[in-house]
């Protein structure tokens, strides 16, 4: 790429020289001078100009205040701010007279005061007082949003930041203003809630104290939290975070923007999920059970010893259960102490992803660079991976032509087939069009193990490694599933036998306990040690229980969906030692060599498998490693099964996994109104055939058993398929009879 | 009868590239359609037939004043009040019509049979004071015209 014409501009007598087209907010940045804004925020899209804060004087326009936002830097431009202008420092101190007009300034009872841009530009603008001597606005306050949103219209500004990140970010376009004038207000339909995976932005978005989280409310000043960088551990993102905590209890999370991961926004599952660290149900000591008594609190002394006989009795008869929740460091060092010290080497990984992808890496800003995306799978991009349908659909906006091939997309197949579709990709129009694209992305978003190795082997025919702006996503289903599955395969190279009997199962993580299958195979063990934050399942069956924390509560790293290598950070202090500290205790016992320190087991780690980068080199706002050549063409794993087509006058079912679902948001009350409703989801086709009609209560039933849900109708669904969301479909077998 | 208000509606929007470019004659029509005024279930009806969210239709329905969307009685008497109107004795006019049928500008006789509302410019500034009974403008109306004109509107 050539690089940008530069342009010189002169900001209040100071010449700046920055590239043509950038933004006069940012140009007078350059030069050192600020220029207000409440409404500019370049991520929402084009500037409005509609809180008239940024007025500033140009030379040869027209002789009255321009909105500096909507400018853009030109060669000559002489630009004069309110510190040189008379004109543009009347109009701005008139402009901030109006905004405040109708504003309350109860900013010693409003949350946001202290981080507030109005109360600062009021400091620092403005005449310092008001000749309005009417009466202000009023309406009932706060109100809420939603359970996790409240809002205060007397603060409200009208910026618009609101309802543009609606409608031109998460494209929802629930909130919006209504009635005209000084009437308008911000509000959703019928007062609805304002649901969807992102609402929470807007809190961060306002300009005033008008939109607010519900928590914490009346709690804490600003200056009192302390920000403690971090990377979200729910989804394989890892949106970069801050999160704020007082007296090591974390109040709220809010997005720091990491421009080629998450461009700042947050989704409301990062954001409002935390207070699950705070469930009653946590667990805090260790449990050991007792025949007669059920399970008793024991000291970690006692746990170790206890672990350690669990261990030694098990001879070598063990499994490991993983839930990709753990830190690359914590898997290591559970994969160190199974496999060296007691040469059991069976794991149950969360998922298989597949080699090869890192030939193809890009940082996820790439999509919205994108001319051509195609996304492969059955499981909608935003219950997987948030942040990713934000960049997708950032990409449509910029003119991106976007193909989802899978059960509800543009092009339909059936559930199951989706290694298929892919291996068709590498002939064909659409085939040949990704091949030619200098700009074309490829995403899997579930639909079968192994879709990483599919999808390696398609962009290696499509040429993509040498094209650095073509790039392939494989969706994982946990936040940390590729680095456990590095850190186990590095922990030793041996490998031995299914142990048979099993004797101990190790349960590492409430979202392995929830696995039927781990849940099968603690049937058959004859010992299980659960390492659980919470009284969930696998307590049930638990011989020992080891508390455990929480992404939010160790160090270490995650390796997000790109193969980026983030580092968490510990934000609170947890209510019980974190897993590196007794596994390493607990590792000394069978001679095996293990730092406590993550920073130290990452190091090791990292000289096998990371090419020896450290922890220092990860920072803050981690860089993406450089793609890793692929020598040989990728091995494929086998298609899945295809299930059998549903014989006539049933349906296929087709379950996903919500992004409001799990042991956070399930203990999380404010969250409760986001996880998906006890619906059915139809095609028009079948929904017609049936003569149900939308919101219609119809009964599910397949080999017995029974769900009544109320009907959905999706446009895009393939006919013979229901979806279903993995918290209503429950038992249901895969092929479903729907029924009024 | 009528075709069904989804389809008028999608016939509308084929004429524009977007269909955000409908929502106006789309909401006209359902006002029509749902005895003068925009129900909760109107602006969801153009919103489905649009691809639009209700909450978008809100927005744009509760921006425009000839929009309701509170009910209406069954006749609306909508006196201009702007400044040719005004010169003219237009407040002398709506107070005649507040006499006339007991209510104030903005509200609706207890019957139903009326809503009575005081508007900006409706363009008849030529032959003030305008103004306008179901969407037809009476031009040149003084205060002494009112008592006819809601005698005659009653059927009298």
């Amino acid at each position: 790429m050539s690089a940008p014409e530069l342009v010189t501009v002169t900001i209040d007598e100071r010449s700046v020289q920055v590239p043509k087209g950038t933004g006069i907010v940012e140009t007078a940045a350059a030069a050192g001078i600020e220029i207000p804004v409440f409404c500019y925020e370049p991520r929402l899209g084009a500037a409005v100009g509609a809180c008239r804060m940024c007025l500033v004087e140009v030379e040869g326009m027209p002789p009255k205040p321009q909105a500096g936002c909507t400018l853009f830097a030109q060669d000559g431009m002489v630009v004069k701010t309110a510190r040189t202008s008379e004109m543009a420092r009347v109009a701005q101190n008139a402009t901030l007279e109006f905004i405040l007009v109708n504003h309350p300034l109860d900013c010693p009872v409003c949350d946001k005061g202290g981080e507030c841009p109005l109360q600062d530009l009021t400091f620092r603008y403005g005449p310092g007082n008001t000749r309005m001597t009417f009466d202000k606005r009023t309406f009932e306050k706060p109100i809420p949003i939603s359970p996790a949103i409240s809002i205060d219209r007397e603060r409200c500004i009208l910026c618009y930041r609101c309802t543009r990140f609606s409608e031109s970010v998460s494209e929802d376009n629930q909130l919006v203003a209504v009635n005209r004038g000084a009437q308008t207000m911000i509000a959703t339909f019928e007062d609805e809630p304002y649901t969807g995976a992102f609402t929470g932005n807007v809190t961060e978005l306002c300009p005033v104290g008008a939109l607010l989280p519900t928590q914490p409310r009346f709690e804490i000043r600003p200056w009192e939290f302390q920000a403690v960088p971090s990377v979200c551990g729910l989804c394989p993102v890892g949106c970069n975070i801050d999160v704020d905590q007082r007296e090591g209890k974390i109040k709220r999370i809010l997005s720091r923007n990491h421009p080629e991961v998450d461009e700042g926004w947050l989704c409301d599952k990062g954001r409002f999920g935390f207070s699950h660290l705070y469930a009653e149900d946590r667990i805090t000591d260790p449990l050991r059970r007792v025949r007669s008594r059920g399970l008793e609190e024991i000291s970690w002394e006692d746990a170790l010893d206890d672990a350690e006989r669990l261990l030694r009795e098990a001879n070598g008869r063990i499994a490991v259960a993983l839930s990709g929740s753990e830190t690359t460091e914590d898997a290591y060092a559970l994969a160190k102490l199974v496999r060296k010290g007691l040469g059991a080497h069976t794991a149950m990984l969360p998922e298989e992803i597949g080699g090869g992808l890192d030939a193809f890496r890009a940082p996820l800003s790439a999509i919205r660079d994108a001319e051509l995306i195609v996304v492969l799978g059955e499981d909608p991009v935003v219950e997987r991976a948030p942040i990713v349908d934000l960049w997708l659909r950032k990409a449509r906006r910029a003119g991106a032509e976007i193909v989802e091939i899978g059960p509800a997309g543009d092009v339909q197949i059936a559930p199951g087939t989706t290694a298929r579709a892919c291996r068709k990709l590498k002939s064909g129009e659409l085939g040949d069009r990704l091949r030619a694209s200098e700009r074309a992305i490829l995403i899997w978003s579930g639909g079968g193990a192994g879709g990483g190795s599919h999808l390696a082997a398609l962009a290696t025919d499509l040429g993509f490694a040498d094209k650095p702006g073509c790039g392939a996503f494989f969706l994982p289903e946990t936040a940390n599933g590729r680095g456990v599955a590095e850190a186990w395969a590095a922990a030793s190279d041996d490998e031995g036998p299914e142990p048979e009997p099993l004797g101990l199962l190790i349960v590492s993580g409430d979202e392995a306990a929830a696995n039927p299958n781990v849940r099968a195979l603690a049937e058959q063990a004859e010992r299980v040690l659960a390492i659980t934050m919470f009284h969930s399942l696998a307590v049930g069956w638990a011989d020992l229980v080891l508390p455990g924390t929480s992404y939010l509560e160790r160090e270490g790293t995650y390796v997000n969906v790109e193969g980026r290598i983030q580092r968490l950070r510990r934000t609170a202090i947890p209510p019980a030692p974190d897993e590196l500290a007794w596994i390493a205790q607990l590792a000394s016992r069978f001679e095996v060599e293990l730092s406590p320190s993550p920073s130290l087991v990452f190091a090791e780690l990292s000289e096998r498998v990371f090419g020896g980068v450290t922890y220092e080199d990860l920072g803050e706002e981690a860089r993406l490693p450089d793609r890793v050549p692929l020598e040989a063409a990728p091995a494929e794993s086998a298609d899945e099964p295809v299930p059998a087509k549903a014989p006539g006058g049933t349906l296929q079912l087709l379950r996903y996994r919500p992004l409001f679902s799990g042991a956070a948001v399930e203990r999380v009350p404010e969250l409760q109104f986001q996880r998906p409703a006890p619906e059915i989801e139809l095609s028009v086709k079948d929904a017609k055939r049936l003569g149900v009609r939308r919101g219609e209560p119809v009964s599910v039933r397949s080999n017995g058993t029974s769900v009544q849900l109320r009907a959905a109708i999706n446009k895009r669904l393939k006919a013979g398929v229901a979806r279903i969301a993995d918290d209503h479909a429950r038992d249901l077998h895969p092929t479903v009879e729907v029924s009024k | 009868m009528a075709r069904p208000l989804a389809d008028e509606v999608r016939a509308i929007a084929e004429q524009y590239p977007e269909s955000t470019s409908a929502v106006l004659p789309a909401l006209r029509i359902a006002q029509e359609r749902h005895g003068g005024w925009l129900p909760p279930e109107a602006l969801e009806e153009v919103g489905e037939a649009l691809g639009l969210t209700p909450a978008y239709c809100k927005g744009v329905a509760s921006f425009y004043d000839m929009f309701h969307l509170a009910p209406v009685g069954r006749r609306l008497v909508e006196v201009c009040t702007n400044i040719c109107c005004g010169l003219r004795g237009a407040q002398d006019v709506l107070q005649a019509f507040e006499r006339e049928l007991d209510v104030r500008p903005g509200e609706t006789t207890p019957d139903g049979a009326f809503t009575l509302r005081a508007v900006e410019c409706i363009g008849g500034c030529g032959w003030p004071t305008v103004v306008a009974i179901d969407d037809r403008h009476r031009l040149n109306v003084s205060a002494g015209d009112v008592p006819g004109i809601v005698q005659e509107l009653r059927g009298g």
